[in-house]
């Protein structure tokens, strides 16, 4: 690109990407027909720790990573077909997706060498759900202002603090939790450091958050002098605002930010058919370009990560986009709907059933893994403006 | 990129440092002159003669290494029939006609009333919106003939002009005539015709939105109010955040269809462009002030280009019912593997 700082890759799908896509395919035709994966009335990343073991059981969690620690050695463009295929046919993922996505690429770039070999190979059979321990109830967007603290004791550390909007903590076996474990005396990012929590460990207490979509995904997370031992810190005591910067890379690049509302429009295209007005031909048309531009864009991302390049402010860029295009996917299954008079008396309960969670759940695409507000900030530094 | 694409941008990057300034774009636009240098160049060094094959004459590029070309020329706002020059002589020679010396100007004429099939001579003769017709040595018409094109070539010289202009000033005549000679040809796929022209127009407003946010971000760097660069206001940032990734994604799947041509991602990326277009002009304009306003500065040489060119070649609503009507007969299921598969097998 002849634009500062702005990189894209032409990707390419190499056959055996292309052949783990119809693998891929294969299984969720397999899950289907069985009537292990009806049809979702919900979108976003449904939860089920079967369907999360039978993936496992494929080799299908971990896919990059090494393989004597569970992986599959394959390639960062094969993952991205992988987890593109599953989020579009709506397969419950959330079990294994945190795990997956970034808890384990943390404990493969910071972690020991025991820490890598007791955890990977568990999460990559499906058995391990992860959470992951950021944001504060006065700890948002500011996320180094957090007050969670570790003080050092005999043989490991004690944690002291309280976090929030903590998805599946209900569910989950472990917790990276990232808290203070000095005063900073420089910057604020310095002091802070990463350490695995056992959920099952004394003094932790878990509330529940209903969202507004009544459903019930985040929580409070208390932990009261939980102690934890000296194995529990991930990486370098104090490097954690480092690590935790690379770890939300991972979670910003990925296709899960422009296809978890892949299911309204799909199911919107079902119920329209070919006799439809030019300005609902117009709107569609519109939406599906966006989809294919940020399907390349997510492409081309996952290429320089295969090159070993690290697309930061590119990842941010697909986060960013891909978040606002599933709101305006909203807005335009919407109108469609409205101009196509398609929900009227009864008819296509289920396009209903989605829109109506859609539009309930569409607020949080902006804001969940930094809000696009922080996102544009760091993309004005990747441009050069600060 | 390839040895052969890196050959031609240097090629035409340094053929544009040295021929063309602001000066040439202005009088393009004032006097209606074409900047003579840099279409000699262009010229001289077989740049309009890319896509023809080389047993004809030409140079044999692919269409990314014309796309690739045209995003230059859209960068440096290079006025002109350059596209049509391009896309023509490749028509020329795949009519079997000899090509032509220097420039021709070229124009989709979708419902443009004809004359019969083997005609050689054309009564009542009109044409709208041409570019540059004064300033070739031939237009060519390409129409519609259900499926399929015929490909009308004319000698400029024949036609009276009635001079008008697109929103960059570049002249864009309406042509008539008592009676003209011409000659046609059929050619298989107006689609497919249409299509090649809409990556090529796509590629040179790829490269002038590359330009406005380039020239945007430097100028929010040196242009200080409050004691500062507005570049360091949060609110300038957030602008030109958002532009910046209109013009990443815009740029994928625009490289993406000038590579792979499939009917889908050729209608998604005009689509995607359209947006981005809008974008650009709105905040580059913006985070220039006034100053970006005025026609001295070097801005709205790029973003009356986006103006004019945004719905050439199939507009951007065009391309978006195209785009769709592809995935309307799809279910639930399949309409993942329509997405998926970039080929998108149906003509638009």
């Amino acid at each position: 690109m002849k634009a500062a700082n702005l990189h894209l890759e032409l990707p390419t799908l190499t056959p055996k990407a292309e052949a783990l896509r119809q693998e891929v395919r294969a299984f969720i035709a397999e899950e289907r027909s069985s009537g292990r994966l009806p049809p979702p009335r919900r979108i976003g990343l449904g939860f089920d720790k079967d369907m999360s073991r039978r993936i496992a059981q494929k080799g299908w969690i971990g896919l990059t990573w090494p393989k004597q620690y569970g992986g599959q050695e394959r390639s960062a463009l094969e993952r991205y077909v992988l987890n593109e295929e599953l989020l579009a046919a709506a397969v419950p993922v959330g079990a294994h997706w945190v795990a997956d996505r970034q808890s384990g690429p943390v404990l493969l770039k910071f972690g020991t060498d025991a820490q890598r070999r007791f955890y990977l190979p568990r999460i990559a059979a499906g058995e391990l759900t992860f959470s992951i321990g950021m944001s504060e109830p006065e700890s948002g967007s500011d996320l180094a202002s957090l007050k969670a603290r570790a003080d050092k004791v005999d043989g490991g550390w004690r944690l002291n603090g309280r976090k929030i909007w903590t998805t599946n903590a209900h569910h989950a076996q472990y917790i990276i939790v990232l808290a203070r474990t000095s005063v900073a005396e420089g910057s604020r990012h310095e002091g802070l450091s990463q350490l695995i929590v056992d959920m099952t460990s004394p003094g932790i207490s878990i509330s529940p958050i209903v969202s507004m979509a009544h459903e019930h995904d985040f929580n409070e997370v208390l932990f009261e002098d939980v102690f934890v031992g000296d194995d529990a810190l991930i990486g370098k005591e104090g490097n954690g605002w480092n690590q935790v910067s690379a770890e939300l890379a991972f979670e910003r690049s990925g296709p899960e930010r422009w296809l978890s509302s892949f299911r309204l429009i799909s199911e919107l295209v079902d119920v329209l058919g070919p006799d439809v007005r030019p300005s609902s031909l117009e709107e569609l048309g519109r939406l599906i370009s966006h989809l294919l531009s940020l399907r390349q864009l997510s492409m081309s991302v996952a290429s320089m990560l295969q090159q070993g390049k690290s697309p930061n402010m590119e990842a941010s860029i697909v986060k960013d986009l891909g978040t606002k295009f599933e709101q305006e996917a909203v807005r335009v299954v919407r109108n469609i709907v409205s101009a196509e008079d398609l929900i009227a008396n009864g008819r296509a309960e289920r396009l209903r059933a989605l829109l109506i969670h859609a539009q309930q759940y569409a607020p949080a695409f902006t804001i969940r893994g930094g809000t696009n507000e922080i996102l544009r900030g760091i993309i004005a530094r990747g441009i050069g403006l600060r | 990129m390839s040895e052969n694409r890196s050959f031609f941008r240097d090629t035409v990057e340094r053929i544009l440092t040295d021929t063309l300034d602001k000066a040439d774009i202005d009088l393009a636009e004032e006097k209606r002159l074409l900047p003579a240098a840099l279409h000699d160049a262009l010229v001289e060094n077989g740049i309009t003669l890319m896509l023809v094959p080389e047993e004809q004459g030409g140079i044999g590029a692919s269409l990314g290494d014309a796309a690739a070309i045209l995003r230059l020329i859209g960068d440096a706002a290079a006025p002109g029939p350059i596209l049509e020059t391009m896309l023509g002589q490749k028509l020329l020679a795949d009519a079997g006609f000899d090509l032509a010396d220097r420039l021709v100007s070229l124009v989709f004429a979708e419902t443009v009333a004809l004359p019969a099939a083997n005609a050689t001579q054309w009564d009542e003769a009109a044409l709208y919106d041409v570019p540059w017709a004064q300033a070739v040595d031939h237009i060519l018409v390409i129409a519609r003939e259900g499926d399929a094109a015929r490909l009308i070539v004319t000698n400029a010289g024949d036609w009276t002009a009635a001079p008008l202009a697109d929103a960059a000033g570049e002249p864009r005549d309406n042509l008539s005539a008592a009676s003209i000679t011409i000659r046609s040809a059929s050619l298989p796929n107006y689609d497919a015709l249409l299509r090649t022209a809409g990556i090529l127009r796509g590629a040179q407003i790829l490269g002038a939105i590359e330009w406005s946010f380039r020239r945007t971000v430097e100028y929010a760097g040196e242009r200080k109010q409050f004691g500062r660069e507005i570049g360091k206001f949060q609110a300038v940032q957030q602008m030109l955040a958002e532009l910046a990734a209109h013009l990443l994604a815009s740029a994928s799947i625009t490289e993406a269809a000038a590579e792979g041509q499939s009917p889908g991602l050729v209608a998604a990326s005009r689509s995607r462009l359209g947006d981005a277009v809008d974008a650009t002009i709105t905040i580059a304009h913006q985070v220039h002030g006034a100053m970006g306003f005025s026609l001295e500065y070097a801005l709205n040489s790029r973003t009356r280009r986006l103006m004019a060119w945004r719905d050439d070649y199939g507009s951007v609503l065009h391309w978006r019912r195209a785009l769709a009507a592809n995935f309307t007969e799809l279910d639930r299921e399949t309409f993942w593997l329509g997405v998926s598969d970039a080929g998108l097998a149906q003509a638009t």
